[in-house]
């Protein structure tokens, strides 16, 4: 293969970058080795844990799953990109009052899950809870991160 | 508010992915490493040649038994640790080579050619048959296969046994559980003739760990430190793993630094599940309904070398007894070697699975006396100011209120009332606060409280921070002592080369005996601010609320932290406290206070089997607790749901298949842990009576929280489908067969 073949163009975190390499490495190792944004973690490799979880054109993916060719010339958004919008600093105060967060393996994986519902209430049948099935937490048994969520969506309605 | 308070442990950076673990930490020069393993559960090692994978470009270290040191090791009394196995292999996934490489194709690569042959030997795989005389012996030294044979009794049995009118019992069976952490288990380990050997770690017996990684490779234990990254979840399974031992001796070959992630499947096959328990129980009953005698044999399946096992029969033994006034009990251990890999401790060990069994029996008792099985606990149980039958000491305990407020909240009088298959089961717990017995040569633990330059205060301890939240705990009591807000105090703790010695985080110790460490060197530092405040100003002049108002004028902490420096050459103001627990360690018959005070829980669950398929769903749950004052409301409600949860889990669908040694189910989709739609709202109280013992009145509350979820939802089970389930998981299939028993 040539050199030319392993050279991939995605839009990362607003940013234009041009990879080359592997083209079917997973996406996850290439985010977290040579782009270095770690906040992607890896927990199973088998698209059943979530903490991998990444939007591409703005759905929530398993980047463990996805080859970096196949999203090529998509938008890739990471944990790393969301910490600057206002409803994802409302949802880290939710859920830092709620105790959604523990030991923390899980928990980029499923801010960038509820981030993403939070945008579009539709994309999962327009219940967090289902929105949470592809999402493993083996600390906090998912209550307190609901609750955070449902604040943010109170504090919307009421216009707080 | 939470979000501003600073710790590397902090809510922000986990919730925007800027925590690092092991993971996402690499050295300069790292290699990567991987292990050969043994894919039979008992065999000879016939010929063993790495010559191939040696020559592997990018390859830097093959190691086997023939290049590492042989020091008998391990963690517990037992040493029968060994880094690689040398001519036998012991179960599957044993550890034979080790190869460290420059990337992960060589690796692989190295790893396919090295050549093993093996004589398979014949292997046994339950704790009873490795009793039996024609089992094959694991370890020549430990005669039939039983490193661990306890027998407790109290009370007169005979009598206990006479007076009984009613008498209820069964064979319990409770599964191997993983321990789920979403984190797989690594390591990152580095060598320097300056330094000797770092692990990054995560283990929450960080110097148990250091100690018994030193043993191992003979080197001084100041020749070995333990640096402990943000742990990703442990619940037990990370305390002390041969993966670091393999990590330390690569290092020390290659000089380069080395790392180990372990791949989900490699986790599962090597990651030491639940200590499986098999209980024969019974429990005697009068007229009235007071508990006579209980009496319980157990086995215990160690898998072919001992972790924490030894521990977890001691525990089952004799903890639940410490709930009910049984007038008298019986209990014998049977801990056993078989070919499986090796179990270790799971949150609430021991304590767990047999109130698993103990809360099912009671309830059949009810039942025989046609009594509420509410009614009978409230006539049997412990209350405040008793020592129980194996000598705990309750200064307090609020047993009663918790169980009288679980039925208030679950709807308690509805159970005769309820539509068909659904039932509500109700079970007790007790724990410990930390466990006298753990380190017989110390017992308490250490903190050091710092004034620094800014005004801000550090605390340093030995318990490790696992997401619980001891450290916002820790903040929070330091805060109290010394009158300022939270948000001043930084909690640092997790190298063994910085911070002062701790036992770890084991046996739920951390809130009451690193709690109680943090309260004395607070109250010590502040009375120290206080002396070098009348030194500086006059007698008049008081500290309050984190500042001196004097003359007109106020001086803050950072001040205060100035005139220190300016008297000390620079020296920051600091004292160092250690708390020793006025616990009576339990002689050999376990007969003794073991811990400061005892956390009590009363749960109740309602679920719902569907007839057709036995498939049951926790649809209600209510829990109760006596944890003393509650230190921090957010966070431990998060870990009492967390604990119901993983309760859940391991009795409704978790089971770690082990068929002839071989783990069937090493994945996350065919091991299938609790999801979102798998949980349902959880109610929680908590019964709040400052305990003298505990910091600010604290007691523990994170394993307590899983101890009665068994039984509740065991017992909510048998209520429901009229049948009681003995062998968990009580899966759908199990549950339809119960069902269909009965009918
Ligand atoms: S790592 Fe991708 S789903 Fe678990
Ligand atoms: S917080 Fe630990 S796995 Fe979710």
């Amino acid at each position: 293969m040539s050199s030319l073949d392993n050279k991939v163009s995605f839009q990362i975190n607003g940013r234009q970058v041009r990879w080359e390499g592997d083209p079917v490495r997973a996406l996850a190792d290439v985010l977290r080795e040579d782009l270095e944004l770690t906040g992607t973690k890896i927990g199973c490799r088998t698209g059943e844990c979530g903490a991998c979880t990444v939007l591409i054109d703005g759905q929530p993916v398993n980047s463990c799953l996805i080859p970096a060719a196949a999203a090529a010339d998509a938008e890739i958004e990471t944990i790393e990109h969301l910490q600057d919008q206002p409803v994802f600093q409302r949802l880290v105060e939710a859920m830092a009052q709620t105790g959604g967060v523990q030991c923390g393996f899980c928990t980029p994986g499923i801010m960038v899950t509820l981030w993403a519902w939070l945008q579009d209430r539709t994309l999962f049948g327009g219940d967090v809870t289902s929105a949470l099935k592809n999402n493993l937490c083996r600390c906090t048994g998912y209550r307190s991160i609901i609750s955070a969520v449902e604040q943010v969506v109170e504090a919307e309605v009421s216009g707080r | 508010m939470e979000t501003k308070r600073k710790s590397p442990l902090d809510f922000t950076s986990k919730l925007t992915g800027q925590t690092r673990y092991i993971h996402d930490m690499n050295l300069p020069g790292q290699l990567v490493a991987g292990i050969v393993r043994s894919p039979h559960a008992h065999a000879r090692i016939v010929r063993l040649d790495v010559s191939r994978a040696k020559e592997v470009a990018g390859v830097k270290a093959v190691l086997t038994a023939a290049d590492v040191p042989d020091f008998a090791y391990g963690p517990t009394r037992f040493k029968d640790w060994n880094i690689f196995a040398r001519d036998r292999v012991l179960f599957v996934g044993d550890e034979v080579a080790a190869i460290a490489a420059e990337s992960a194709e060589a690796l692989e690569r190295a790893l396919a050619l090295v050549e093993v042959e093996y004589e398979v030997l014949p292997a046994v795989f339950s704790a009873s048959d490795a009793l039996n005389d024609s089992a094959p012996l694991l370890h020549e030294e430990t005669a039939q296969n039983r490193p661990m044979h306890i027998r407790i009794a109290r009370g007169d049995f005979e009598e206990g046994k006479k007076k009984a009118h009613v008498v209820c019992g069964g064979h319990y069976e409770t599964n191997r559980i993983y321990q789920g952490h979403l984190e797989p288990i690594a390591v990152l380990a580095n060598w320097s003739e300056e330094e000797g050997l770092t692990l990054w770690a995560g283990s929450h017996i960080p110097y148990r760990a250091r100690e018994t990684y030193a043993a191992g490779l003979g080197l001084p234990e100041d020749r070995v430190r333990i640096v402990v990254p943000p742990i990703g979840g442990s619940f037990g399974a990370k305390y002390v793993l041969k993966v670091h031992m393999v990590a330390a001796v690569l290092t020390m070959e290659t000089k380069r630094p080395v790392k180990i992630v372990l791949d989900r499947f490699e986790d599962m096959l090597t990651a030491h599940p639940r200590v499986p328990l098999s209980i024969d129980i019974e429990i005697g009953a009068d007229k009235e309904g007071n508990f006579v005698y209980k009496d319980v044999v157990v086995h215990g399946d160690a898998g072919a070398r001992i972790y924490w096992s030894p521990n977890v029969i001691a525990t089952a033994c004799s903890r639940p007894d410490n709930i009910y006034r049984f007038q008298s009990v019986r209990a014998e251990g049977h801990l056993c070697y078989t070919n499986n890999s090796p179990t270790t401790c799971m949150r609430g060990f021991g304590n767990a699975e047999m109130l698993f069994a103990v809360e099912s029996v009671i309830d059949d008792v009810a039942n025989a006396l046609g009594m509420d099985p509410a009614e009978l606990r409230l006539r049997n149980i412990v209350r405040e100011g008793e020592t129980t039958i194996h000598g705990y000491k309750l200064d307090t305990c609020q047993l009663e209120a918790c169980i009288r407020k679980a039925k208030e909240l679950s709807g308690w009088d509805r159970r005769d009332k309820l539509p068909p298959n659904r039932g509500l089961g109700m079970a007790l717990a007790n724990h410990v606060s930390g466990y006298s017995g753990i380190d017989l040569r110390f017992e308490g633990s250490t903190a050091v409280a710092r004034l620094k330059s800014t005004g801000e205060i550090e605390i340093e301890t030995g318990e490790i921070e696992l997401g619980q939240g001891m450290t916002s705990t820790y903040a929070k009591i330091a805060a109290q002592a010394l009158q300022i807000d939270e948000s001043l105090v930084t909690v640092k703790s997790g190298d063994t080369s910085k911070h002062p010695f701790g036992i770890g985080t084991l046996a739920s110790r951390a809130t009451v005996i690193g709690g109680n460490a943090v309260l004395l060197a607070s109250k010590q530092l502040a009375e120290r601010v206080a002396a070098l405040i009348k030194d500086q100003l006059g007698a008049e002049a008081v500290y309050a609320d984190g500042a001196v108002e004097h003359g007109g004028k106020r001086y803050s902490l950072q001040d205060i932290a100035a005139w220190h420096r300016a008297r000390h050459a620079g020296d920051e103001l600091s004292v160092k406290a250690t708390y020793r627990p006025d616990t009576e360690l339990p002689d050999a018959s376990f007969y003794g206070h073991p811990s400061p005070n005892y956390p009590f829980a009363a749960h109740v669950a309602e679920v719902e089997v569907d007839p057709e398929t036995g498939r049951t769903k926790v649809v209600g749950y209510w829990a109760v607790h006596d944890s003393g004052t509650i230190l921090n409301r957010t966070m431990a409600k998060s870990q009492v749901v967390g604990a119901v949860a993983q309760g859940i889990g391991w009795v409704l669908m978790e089971d770690l298949v082990v068929r002839e040694g071989q783990v069937r189910n090493p994945s996350m989709m065919d091991y299938r842990m609790p999801g979102a739609t798998d949980i349902p709202p959880v109610e929680i109280d908590f019964i709040e009576v400052p305990d003298p013992n505990g910091p600010l009145g604290a007691k523990s509350l994170g394993e307590v929280a899983l101890d009665p979820v068994p039984g509740a939802i065991g017992n909510a089970i048998a209520h429901a489908a009229r049948a009681r389930g003995t062998l968990l998981p009580l899966s759908a299939e199990k549950v339809w067969r119960m069902m269909q028993d009965k009918a």
